[in-house]
């Protein structure tokens, strides 16, 4: 047990330096951009009626003042980490006054809810499927589901996305493709709104579990295919075990701990893919949310999108990493 | 005489590539010898890697189907799609133990959980007590003891631990016939010698019959009652152990013990084999031939009325 407390301090100390690079890396990306969000937010404004130069001048240097954006960068940086410890994220620039965090605790539960749940769908489907294929490895059926995830595997997730826009959305126009929920209901807890955002979200969620199906097939059906060959299998099936024991006790579960390991690699990747798939499907999330302020030079919103991101996918690497000693007992003896 | 195991002109082919390079591969053909169940023996099958000896083990445990011929264990044809119930007839006569003791325990699975279920399997009448007295047995005849392996995973023990365990769980049924496929060259040099004496013992002090797999010349010499020696799939001889190594009849008999390693050879510098013989061995593995008796009761092959090559 001590170990395992141990083992726990360690990570949590490793959680605490990924979060810190990672914001510092978003900060000073952000700061380092070539577009001034005060040019920006004036050009909107001067688009709107004509101002005279002296107002712009007056203007400008508000704004400055206001963003805090004349301070040199690494006093901007202190300031930054200051306010971040106690939860804010300073005001955002497009939405001013609104607080960048209030935006983003907006969008958050639409990613969340998306990728927790089109990862879940995958990797279950994904190594299920996977591990059945590399058991039966002569059986037409999973043979051909390889061939598929051979083929889906490669594909960029923008590009699925895409595809599937064409082909619901105008070739057999059945499902919804832009926005959250339709227009026509009201936001809250009743079974037409839940029934929407459902809907809405089986294409954003289709291409994200088309695009990680194949890697978790493959890897699993070669990782099995490895297991099945070890002798203490072969003793299990000699010994009469029964086959669904054998696949699920002595094959899938070793199979799967190297799966876990990919899994916590993988979320990251799967976050930047639910930002492209959100803009595809304009799609209320952080995605589209953080794609907005990137063009606007919003880099407050933006840092917020970033640091919570990078908090949030340290924080499931984290827990992914606390069960793995619960799965191998070769972890604990480390 | 009653037999163990009686392995009746058995041949095994397996057929490689799909259906433009379909090729076929000959591992065993016409092997047949038998153990008598009453001498507990010790058979060792020695041959190179590719020679058959594992595929032969392969179809005695019902992993394989022969191509042709039938294997009988104690007067039972031995069928490798049987149902449950009779796999596990089988198995508590008939056990295997592997060659990688890393690789024969699940890894995540609890050393004592594997001999506990195995216990709980095979036992007429499975209690608490009884399953835990089974599996102290069974560790004490291969010089472990529960209070050593209970709660230890695989990776915490030493490959020699393994082997043992790997054999204490094979014991535990009570088995008459024990296939042990290469048990020793995964584990210490130091320890090889202790589980080829446990083979020795199991033999002598619990009448349990040993299909001893190996290509090592000198482990066989030292434990064997009777051994066979496979080139290619066929059995170039067999006969009572000390007889056949003391003076190897068939060109690749005497190739083997040829290239059995000395360290006075080594140290004088001669690490190299008879050229005449390694052509004799090559050129008549491709020739048909028969097995003859000879006198002190081993058979031969002889290939048909080619001048033998080398004699």
């Amino acid at each position: 047990m001590t170990d395992y407390i141990w083992f726990l301090a360690k990570r949590a100390a490793l959680l605490v330096a990924v979060i810190f690079f990672g914001v510092s890396a978003a900060f000073f990306i952000t700061h380092l951009s070539p577009i001034d969000p005060v040019e920006t937010a004036l050009g909107r404004i001067s688009s709107q009626a004509s101002f005279s130069p002296q107002a712009i001048a007056e203007m400008r240097q508000t704004l400055t003042e206001l963003y805090g954006t004349d301070a040199p960068v690494l006093s901007q940086y202190g300031n930054f980490w200051r306010r971040l410890l106690v939860g804010d994220l300073g005001p955002s620039l497009i939405a001013f006054p609104t607080p960048a965090m209030t935006l983003v605790m907006q969008a958050m539960p639409w990613t969340v809810a998306l990728l927790v749940i089109s990862t879940l769908i995958t990797f279950v489907l994904g190594n299920l499927l996977g591990g059945l294929a590399g058991y039966n490895q002569n059986n037409a059926l999973f043979k051909s589901l390889g061939m598929l995830a051979i083929s889906l595997q490669p594909i960029p997730y923008y590009v699925v996305a895409f595809i599937l826009l064409i082909l619901f959305g105008f070739v057999w126009p059945v499902l919804p493709i832009s926005g959250g929920y339709a227009m026509t209901v009201t936001p809250g807890l009743n079974l037409p709104f839940v029934l929407s955002v459902l809907n809405h979200a089986i294409l954003p969620a289709l291409s994200l579990v088309l695009v990680g199906f194949g890697s978790w097939f493959l890897g699993m059906r070669a990782l099995v295919s490895n297991i099945v060959t070890e002798d203490y299998v072969t003793y299990a099936e000699l010994a009469g075990v029964r086959k669904s024991t054998i696949v699920g006790s002595y094959v899938m579960r070793n199979a799967l701990i190297p799966q876990i390991t990919g899994l916590a690699m993988t979320l990251g990747t799967v976050f930047s893919g639910t930002v492209i798939t959100e803009e595809v499907f304009n799609y209320p999330g952080l995605g589209s949310l953080l794609i907005d302020a990137v063009f606007e030079g919003d880099y407050a919103l933006v840092l917020a999108v970033s640091s919570i991101s990078v908090v949030a996918v340290a924080g499931a690497i984290f827990v992914v990493d606390l069960l793995y000693p619960l799965l191998d007992p070769r972890i604990r003896s480390e | 005489m009653s037999t163990l195991l009686d392995v009746r002109n058995v041949s095994k082919r397996f057929t490689t590539g799909g259906m433009m390079n379909r090729r076929s591969v000959q591992a065993v053909e016409k092997a047949g010898f038998a153990m008598s169940a009453e001498m507990p023996e010790i058979f060792t099958i020695i041959g190179e890697s590719g020679s058959g000896k594992t595929t032969l083990a392969r179809m005695i445990l019902g992993l394989e189907e022969p191509s042709e011929g039938e294997i009988l264990v104690q007067e039972k044809r031995v069928d490798g799609r049987a149902g449950r119930a009779s796999r596990l007839d089988f198995m508590a006569n008939v056990q295997p133990v592997f060659q990688n003791p890393f690789e024969a325990f699940n890894p995540l699975k609890r050393i004592d959980r594997y001999l506990e279920s195995t216990a709980r399997r095979f036992l007429p009448d499975p209690d608490r007590a009884t399953i835990e007295a089974a599996m102290d047995a069974a560790l004490q005849k291969v010089g472990l003891s529960l209070a050593e392996v209970g709660g230890r995973f695989p990776h915490e023990m030493s490959g020699g631990q393994l082997q043992r365990a790997a054999i204490a769980r094979a014991l535990i049924p009570n088995p008459r016939l024990l296939i042990a496929d290469e048990p020793v060259p995964m584990v210490d040099a130091s320890l090889r010698m202790s589980i080829v004496n446990l083979l020795r013992s199991l033999r002598d002090d619990y009448g349990v019959s040993v299909i001893y797999i190996t290509h090592d010349l000198a482990t066989a010499y030292y434990i064997s009652d009777r051994l066979m020696i496979m080139q290619r799939g066929r059995i170039v001889e067999i006969g009572p152990g000390h007889a056949v190594l003391d003076t190897p009849e068939h060109p690749y008999s005497r190739l083997l013990k040829a290239g059995v390693l000395s360290t006075a050879d080594a140290g004088a510098g001669r690490l190299s084999i008879d050229p005449d013989i390694i052509a004799a061995a090559e050129t008549l593995s491709r020739r048909p031939g028969r097995l003859e008796d000879r006198d002190d009761g081993r058979r031969v092959m002889v290939h048909g009325s080619a001048p033998n090559a080398a004699g």
